[in-house]
């Protein structure tokens, strides 16, 4: 209801409205322009940008988190190699979002389990488990839209549970444990609707990216270049257009099982342009040396200090002119904001010499 | 009241009056169903002989009705107080007497069955701490996290009282009289209330079986507006549950030896619905993934609420290939990463599930007693529930999504208790003795 009447409104004093507001900037009408259907199978500039509004910060235990939200978004699933759309629902008021980082290193959680509990008054108005995404100004976050109960003042508590994927270093003691924060959101629609919105015809579907969001005080998904990734940085593969950045450390890092001498074979998987972190993969490796093969196996999703989030293995040694195959068995299970949704699906076999 | 509205007004207040509870509860669905004064139906009286009533609280097995594949039919209304004994350390003889007088008028009123009242109490470790003790011979500690993303509150009140009926008017009568609001119940005069002794530090409610979720979907939090709750559905995610082949006999949950044998153990959660996305997102096939098993969707095992399972759930066959399973569809489901932890070695179940819904403060929950002999067996299910071991099997299976049903229920109580045979269900010592 409250969406139609602002589709009607819009409709009536759209010229006027925009008048105002300068080049290709509009308050924002609720439909966003009709997906590409020459989207390249990569990373793309979406038809739109949009800004986003902090609603606050928060800690508890091991945990930092924020709340962020701005117009309700299409996005795109992902379940194992397909790929489904999620529509604007008519009741949906705003797109929510949270990060949740470690609050020494500035390393984002890319893999845990967050939901959000949205009260107002002490009464309920909404709680859902909400899914890692990954947009090209946040990065990975986790988000949702939610319909809201008008405008007020909600409490919006975020939960995550403590993460399940492989820790090493400083972080085998932490993130073991749920923690949740209480954060308010003084919502109204008419600042929602104030919010950053921008067509971009000229640079829709163009195989590049927006520009990350200055973030403040939170800290992006973006991992370092490869040229100053830790260890000996051995090359960078390609697949789907993701960046496999491969680095070999002479030791793995503590909290991996491995027998003595051994190596630690990693890869930093990261978007183009931007180095977001690529998460939830699942990860094959073969490492062969004067045709014999010195590893075969899985990489695993490790959480590093250093690292960072990253796939794993410990192997016996990576000598130089080694082969390394690479087989991405599952691509990252994360939703996909617009501009990322028919990248990193197809992600062929890579092979690289070290 | 006439007219076509009639039926749905009386299904109303009759689904209303045991969450409002009390007098008013009572009244209004004494009115609703035209039970005032002479016309009332009777309620069965408890028997002449009360020791012919069962050892075990728990046996409420025999004395429910049966679908036609002879799974249980859990009463259909039911109510749990949680209750704290006044004062510090040890109960004294009287309190413990005062518990005993108001459970014996409970026994005389009401017959042992669904269609007059079940009843149980049962105890938390942090009781038995009155007496720096836990229960002897018995495995059981107070209520603790059981996956790595929950945060509920414990339950760590001294006793869970747990009242069943298919008859709402009983129910509130029962409980009216144990909570010294009225002076009789099923014409037996009550001289002695549990609220003599005890407070009621909360009062949870709930329902039970076909039809009563569909009637209870409109307006609850948690559950789309669209109704999507089928007629035929027990629960509110639209499926059977609790198959007899599926479910622990009463033997296998009840504790053998030691002071409380005839006893068991009482896992109770309370559970948050939240189901737009089960139903909004998923579809049949998705539906019956997550619930029972991939395998279970491949096969079309299941029709409609699964009535079509008979007396099993058929998730034994499912159990060797789950990790397969998760690889190839991307989800596991819930009954079959339950199962991996409910079977003894050979092949018996280990759980008593008895869950029924709530519409309690108007959201939909599900309350979630367990019994069993030991604590730890339903923590091992829970933990097998987790699937935490699948997450590492393929990433498509998270946390909470695509893990069976994690991502639609949230957590929100947690509380261990023991339920003692009748003999000693008066405020027991951890010796298992209620000394006069």
């Amino acid at each position: 209801m409250r969406r139609r009447d602002f589709l009607l409104g819009t409709g009536a004093a759209g010229a006027t409205a925009l008048a105002g507001c300068g080049g290709l900037v509009e308050t924002r009408s609720l439909s966003s322009p009709p997906v590409l259907s020459n989207r390249p199978d990569a990373v793309y500039f979406p038809t739109h940008v949009e800004g986003m509004q902090m609603t606050g910060m928060g800690g508890s235990g091991d945990y930092k988190f924020a709340l962020m939200y701005s117009y309700p978004h299409r996005f795109w699933n992902v379940n194992g190699d397909e790929v489904q759309k999620t529509s604007i629902e008519d009741e949906d008021d705003v797109h929510l979002m949270a990060t949740v980082w470690d609050p020494e290193t500035g390393v984002v959680l890319p893999e845990t389990g967050l939901s959000l509990e949205i009260s107002k008054g002490g009464d309920l108005v909404s709680q859902e488990v909400i899914y890692p995404m990954l947009s090209q100004p946040m990065g990975f976050h986790y988000g949702g839209n939610f319909p809201l109960d008008g405008d007020g003042a909600y409490d919006v508590t975020v939960s995550v549970g403590g993460v399940n994927t492989r820790r090493t270093g400083a972080f085998r003691e932490k993130f073991g444990d749920p923690a949740e924060t209480t954060i308010g959101f003084d919502y109204s629609e008419s600042k929602r609707n104030e919010i950053m919105f921008e067509e971009t015809p000229d640079r829709a579907g163009k195989r590049s990216a927006r520009d990350p969001m200055e973030m403040g005080m939170m800290p992006q998904s973006t991992l370092p270049p490869a040229e100053e990734f830790p260890g000996g940085v051995r090359g960078t593969a390609e697949t789907g257009d993701a960046n496999l950045v491969v680095t070999t450390l002479d030791a793995p890092p503590e909290g991996v099982d491995a027998p003595d001498g051994a190596q630690y074979l990693a890869v930093s998987a990261r978007t183009p342009y931007n180095r977001m972190v690529l998460p939830a993969m699942a990860m094959e490796g073969t490492l062969t040396s004067g045709g014999e093969t010195v590893f075969d196996g899985a990489l695993t999703r490790t959480l590093d200090p250093d690292l960072n989030y990253h796939y794993g293995a410990a192997v016996e040694s990576v000598p130089a002119g080694a082969d390394l195959e690479l087989r991405v068995t599952t691509p990252p299970q994360v939703a996909r904001h617009e501009g990322y949704e028919t990248a990193f699906i197809d992600m062929q076999p890579t092979s690289q010499t070290l | 009241m006439t007219g076509p509205n009639t039926d749905r007004s009386r299904r109303d207040v009759l689904k209303a009056a045991v969450a409002v509870g009390g007098s008013v509860g009572l009244s209004a669905c004494l009115d609703a169903v035209g039970y005032q004064g002479a016309d009332r139906p009777p309620v069965p009286s408890g028997p002449a002989d009360l020791s012919t009533l069962p050892t075990r609280q728990f046996a409420w097995g025999e004395f429910i009705r049966r679908d036609e594949f002879g799974n249980e039919q859990l009463p259909r209304h039911q109510t749990l107080l949680y209750l704290n004994l006044h004062g510090e350390g040890a109960p004294t003889a009287d309190q413990r007497a005062t518990v005993e007088r108001a459970l014996t008028r409970l026994d005389e009123a009401y017959a042992w069955s669904h269609e007059g009242l079940l009843r149980s109490i049962a105890y938390t470790p942090e009781y038995f701490q009155r007496y720096g003790a836990m229960p002897e011979g018995v495995d059981i500690y107070p209520a603790k996290r059981l996956s790595s993303f929950e945060t509920p509150d414990f339950d760590r009140q001294d006793a869970l009282l747990h009242l069943a009926s298919d008859r709402p008017d009983a129910l509130l009568e029962a409980e009216l009289a144990l909570t010294g609001e009225r002076a009789t119940a099923n014409g037996v005069e009550f001289d002695a209330a549990l609220t003599d002794v005890f407070t009621v530090d909360d009062r949870r409610t709930g329902f039970v079986g076909a039809g009563l979720p569909a009637e209870k979907q409109a307006g609850l939090e948690g559950v789309p507006e669209d109704g999507p709750v089928p007629e035929a559905s027990p629960l509110f995610m639209g499926f059977k549950a609790g198959f007899a082949k599926n479910q622990a006999p009463e033997d296998r949950v009840t504790i053998q030896e030691g002071p409380f044998a005839g006893g068991t153990t009482k896992h109770v959660a309370n559970l948050r619905q939240r189901l737009s996305d089960w139903y909004g997102e998923q579809d049949f096939a998705d539906q019956v993934m997550e619930m029972f098993s991939p395998m279970h969707a491949e096969n079309n095992w299941v029709e409609g609420v699964g009535a079509n399972l008979g007396d099993g759930s058929r998730v034994d066959a499912t159990l060797d290939t789950i990790r397969e399973q998760a690889r190839e569809h991307g989800r596991v489901g819930h009954a079959q990463k339950a199962a991996r932890a409910n079977r003894d070695a050979d092949g018996g179940v280990k759980l008593n599930r008895r869950h029924f819904e709530s519409a309690d403060d108007g959201i939909a929950s599900l309350h979630f007693p367990s019994l069993q002999r030991e604590m730890s067996e339903f923590d091992a299910v829970r933990e097998a529930m987790n699937g935490q071991d699948l997450t590492e099997v393929t990433p498509a299976v998270r946390q909470r999504v695509n893990n069976g049903i994690l991502e639609y229920i949230f957590v929100r109580h947690r509380g261990n208790f023991l339920v003692p045979p009748r003999e000693i269900r008066s405020l027991p010592t951890p010796q298992g003795e209620v000394p006069e």
